[in-house]
């Protein structure tokens, strides 16, 4: 049968893919730089993990409960984030990722250094889930978010989110109100995001604040751009490849972390639009064949 | 669709060929530290020990004749990266033991794991408490943190006689955990907290903590750390003219805490595992090969992260290399010898007991200085 | 008391001032955050060093380190940042982070993961004003931040050069259809600001006698905070946003004794700041 390395590693794949997919919401299609979007992670995994742990709730509820409070932090965020403008508004969501961390690095209730355990696994009716049975279910929000994101794309709100990219100002002119919308990619984007990070703690069973600082939405965000901002496929690919990589290089354990920052310098500069992007080496060759047109 | 299909597949399949199992005539024993990230150092150091077990043993002909096989692996200091190494080590590499060479939060996430995959830790020095409870596959060699920092407080309040005590905690499990022991055991024992500061871990600037702590007159200054953080707060306490007493504990036993802590190291008194003017021929042999392979003094990550290696070999002497047995071998063995002093056993939960050594830096080296037998505060709870 | 801490914070402020300087000086001219500036600081520490073995001399290394960084900086702009100019930011900032976690790393394969104490002695004796120890440390720190801050004060305000640099901070094109050399002076600012993060190197491996592949992390993100709160590519507001953290810091951890983490503080301190001025003190929308 597959082995269970194979499914630990694809379940963290899986949720780099929802934790993608949210952080393009925000910064591709929305187009606000948000270099600290482990923190919705965190604050989804914190969440769900205290109301499994601390108030006895079944994992069905805490996912649930802890996807509104996230997304609710998110949108609650988005708006000092408003006053703010790009480069400005990447340092401050850096800030907001150092304070939430610090949050649950200092506050007991969080559990502080020691981190939250015994964060239970799922359970259908006292029957506990295997993690075949976790993985199964991952995919199942992986698809959800994708239909999420489909619908977000072809809707209204995704044509006003593309001109709010484009140009800000001659959105607003437009009509388009753009507070509106920039705090709607926020909530739904770190909603999706805290989704991500329920998952996360109760695969895991035990979180500790280190895996919420700043080098995390670092490796989110490089998932983002490597596969190719924007279009769907980017994010997904590259939280694949960004995510199976530290695995398959495990034999040159020495050599792993500054090939990954080699290979960030080298993409972004021969492959800025991402290994998907429009431009990309690979979507020409490949990929036109397959793709006739729409993206 | 279809191509997303494709990669997925591609990638699956990847993943499942680097999944297959490998078959040797060696011992394969799992090791897993910190080997790059901000915590290289002492993965590095844990690295170092276990791999001059393995030689040691190996050299003399191995267990039964079979040699060991360290598959090693870097855990960054990630909890993610722990879980998939775990499960990379029970499937593919079919190692019947492991040593903990990480911090506590790897060893920490990883401890169910290998309860579940029935497949014996001995974590190196990793101090939180909640590891041995993962079940009776888990044990620890080092010390409990909130054993070690009772430890200190008994050389503060009754060796030093110090009534007025000061605390820096460094902000991380490891510190935490310390001070906690250290603080009960204070107030216990009739004594006073006169300062309690945090600060945050990797902090080189302790200039405001240690002002402050100033004001209130000590006698003593508890600091966790590790060695750079206990180098700079002997300099910078020095250099702002503090008369009181540091103590520290094992994060402090390392000789880059001599070098980079220069004159200010002299007379800092720190609890911790090793003695090293233990007379015993396997403590000094030790620090002597050492030295030798390395270039390098040992230091604390090195000579827990040995010992717990050399724990399961051991067992694996008295039984033999499955797993199962190895649980039970290190489960009943009593008086286990190794540098840390005669361990008297593993009690329920996995917890060993064994004196705690303090240590002095006198000369620019470090001596013995006393250490602490009292029952009350070197037996680990065992629930 | 409080003197005696805020003797402490200003060391911290000159410390963070001449590692946030070159940051907002390549901000201000190319519009980039370049994370990557740690690792030239970190560089800068490493350098010194090396140079320190061979001649025992403190001010011969920092000057050494200060030299090989301008070097090192201007390779950076060439060959990483130059080529990226027309793409959107997010490019060339994860083209910086990716340089900043492969300099780590080549410091750790290379000099290895261990700290290396750096026992350059300036020749310094601590002072004692009344009940204010300013330790031999500080001093130098001070000393050092002083003569620097004067040079580009010098640079940037009596001289054709500065003139030229501040021109082009305030808009590239005009001041180009004005007869400046543009990419000299952007290179010219990589050079300089370079220098200044070698130097703060040096200084802090000497400061904590401690040089180690991942000192460059923190200063990283405390840099981006003081350039943001100052206002990005404003050289005085920098140096305001450097010495106010550094300040604020300090009396609050000190002082007020606030349970929190350092860094954290200064991250809220910035936001609350941008709250009341969005383009931070002293810069311009």
């Amino acid at each position: 049968m597959i082995s269970g390395y194979s499914i630990t590693v694809s379940c963290m794949i899986g949720i780099y893919m929802i934790l993608a997919m949210s952080l393009n919401i925000i910064t591709g299609y929305a187009g606000q730089i948000s270099l600290g979007h482990a923190a919705f992670f965190g604050i989804g995994a914190y969440s769900s993990a205290l109301l499994s742990v601390k108030a006895g709730l079944p994992f069905w509820f805490s996912l649930p409960i802890a996807v509104i409070i996230t997304a609710c932090v998110g949108a609650l965020l988005g708006i000092p984030c408003l006053r703010v403008k790009d480069d400005f508004l990447a340092i401050t969501t850096m800030g907001i990722n150092f304070v939430v961390e610090a949050v649950f690095l200092y506050i007991p209730f969080f559990g502080g250094a020691m981190g939250l355990g015994n964060i239970p696994f799922p359970k259908i009716f006292s029957y506990e889930f295997s993690k075949f049975h976790f993985l199964l279910m991952v995919l199942f929000f992986v698809l959800v978010c994708v239909a999420i994101d489909r619908w977000l794309i072809r809707s209204w709100a995704g044509t006003a989110l593309e001109a709010i990219r484009e140009d800000e100002t001659a959105a607003s002119v437009s009509g388009v109100d753009v507070t509106k919308f920039k705090v709607g990619a926020f909530t739904v984007g770190s909603g999706l995001a805290g989704l991500a990070g329920s998952l996360y703690a109760h695969f895991m069973s035990f979180i500790s604040p280190y895996d919420f600082g700043f080098p995390q939405s670092i490796v989110i965000l490089s998932m983002v751009v490597f596969g190719g901002i924007g279009a769907l496929r980017g994010p997904i690919v590259g939280a694949i490849v960004l995510g199976a990589a530290p695995e398959i290089f495990r034999p040159i354990m020495e050599y792993r972390t500054l090939l990954y920052g080699g290979l960030l310098i080298f993409m972004m500069r021969f492959q800025p639009g991402g290994l998907l992007g429009e431009e990309s080496f690979v979507f020409r060759f490949f990929l036109r064949r397959i793709y006739r047109g729409s993206p | 669709m279809m191509k997303r299909v494709m990669i997925v597949g591609f990638l699956f399949v990847g993943v499942l060929l680097i999944s297959f199992p490998t078959y040797s005539q060696d011992i394969p024993i799992g090791f897993f530290a910190p080997l790059t990230g901000f915590a290289a150092s002492d993965g590095r150091a844990a690295k170092n020990g276990v791999e001059l077990g393995v030689s040691i043993v190996n050299d003399a002909g191995g267990i039964k004749g079979r040699k060991v096989k360290l598959i090693v692996y870097d855990d960054r200091h990630d909890s993610k990266e722990a879980v998939a190494i775990a499960n990379r080590l029970i499937e593919k590499d079919n190692v019947v033991a492991v040593v903990s060479g990480s911090y506590s939060m790897p060893t920490r996430v990883t401890a169910p794991i290998f309860q579940k995959g029935k497949i014996p830790m001995v974590a190196g020095y990793a101090v939180h408490p909640d590891i041995v409870k993962g079940g009776n596959y888990v044990f620890r060699n080092g010390c409990l943190g909130e054993v070690e920092g009772a430890a200190a407080a008994n050389v503060a309040v009754k060796l030093l006689k110090a009534k007025r005590n000061a605390v820096l905690t460094m902000d991380n499990d490891f510190g935490t955990e310390l001070s906690r022991g250290y603080v009960a055991r204070v107030e216990k024992l009739g004594a006073q907290i006169v300062s309690h500061q945090v600060y945050k871990l990797g902090e080189k600037d302790f200039t405001p903590f240690l002002t402050k702590t100033k004001e209130a007159n000590p006698e003593v200054i508890f600091t966790s750390g590790y060695y750079n953080e206990a180098a700079l707060v002997s300099r910078q306490a020095k250099a702002l003219g503090i008369k009181a007493q540091i103590l520290g504990e094992e994060g402090f036993d390392s000789p880059k805490f001599l070098e980079i802590g220069g004159d200010a190291a002299e007379g800092v008194i720190f609890v911790c595992l090793l003695n090293r003017d233990d007379p015993r021929p396997e403590v000094q042999n030790f620090l002597k090969k050492y030295k030798q392979a390395y270039g390098m003094d040992s230091e604390m990550c090195a000579t827990t992260s040995y010992d717990a290696f050399m724990i399961i070999a051991k067992a694996i002497e008295r039984s033999e290399p499955k797993p199962e047995a190895i649980r039970q071998a290190i489960a009943t063995m009593k008086d286990i010898p190794g540098l840390l002093g005669k361990v008297k056993e593993f009690n329920e939960i996995g917890e060993s007991k064994k004196p705690v050594q303090v240590q002095i830096v006198k000369g620019g080296q470090f001596r013995f200085f006393a250490e602490v037998t009292d029952p009350e505060v070197i037996t680990p709870p065992s629930k | 008391m409080i003197f005696q801490q805020i003797a402490n914070g200003l060391a911290m402020g000159s410390i963070y001032s001449l590692i946030a300087l070159g940051l907002t000086m390549i901000y201000g001219v190319l519009g980039i955050l370049h994370i990557a500036h740690a690792g030239i600081y970190a560089l800068g520490a490493y350098l010194g060093l090396l140079c320190f073995r061979f001649v025992p001399n403190f001010w011969v290394a920092m000057a050494m380190a200060m030299i090989l960084c301008a070097a090192a900086g201007w390779v950076v702009q060439r060959y990483l940042y130059q080529p990226l100019l027309k793409l959107p930011r997010i490019v060339p900032l994860i083209a910086s982070i990716g340089l900043f976690i492969a300099l780590e790393e080549i410091y750790r394969l290379i000099a290895g993961p261990y700290v290396i104490p750096f026992p350059a002695d300036p020749g310094f004796k601590g002072i004692q004003i009344g009940n204010i120890q300013i330790t031999n440390q500080q001093f130098l720190v001070f000393i050092v931040t002083f003569i620097l801050l004067s040079f580009l004060w010098f640079i940037m305000n009596r001289t054709r050069t500065g003139l030229a640099m501040k021109a082009t901070f305030q808009d590239m094109e005009i001041a180009s259809v004005m007869g400046v050399n543009v990419p000299r002076t952007v290179a010219l600012n990589f050079l300089i600001g370079s220098s200044l993060a070698g130097a703060a190197g040096v200084l802090v491996g000497v400061f904590y006698n401690s040089v180690y592949p991942t000192m460059g992390s923190i200063p990283a993100y405390k840099a981006l905070a003081i350039i943001v709160l100052g206002g990005l590519g404003s050289i005085p507001g920098t140096v305001l946003g450097a010495f106010f953290i550094g300040l604020s810091e300090t009396l609050l951890i000190g002082v007020v004794q606030v349970p929190f983490p350092r860094d954290a503080l200064a991250f809220i301190i910035m936001i609350l700041v941008l709250m009341f001025r969005p383009y931070g003190i002293l810069g311009k929308g």
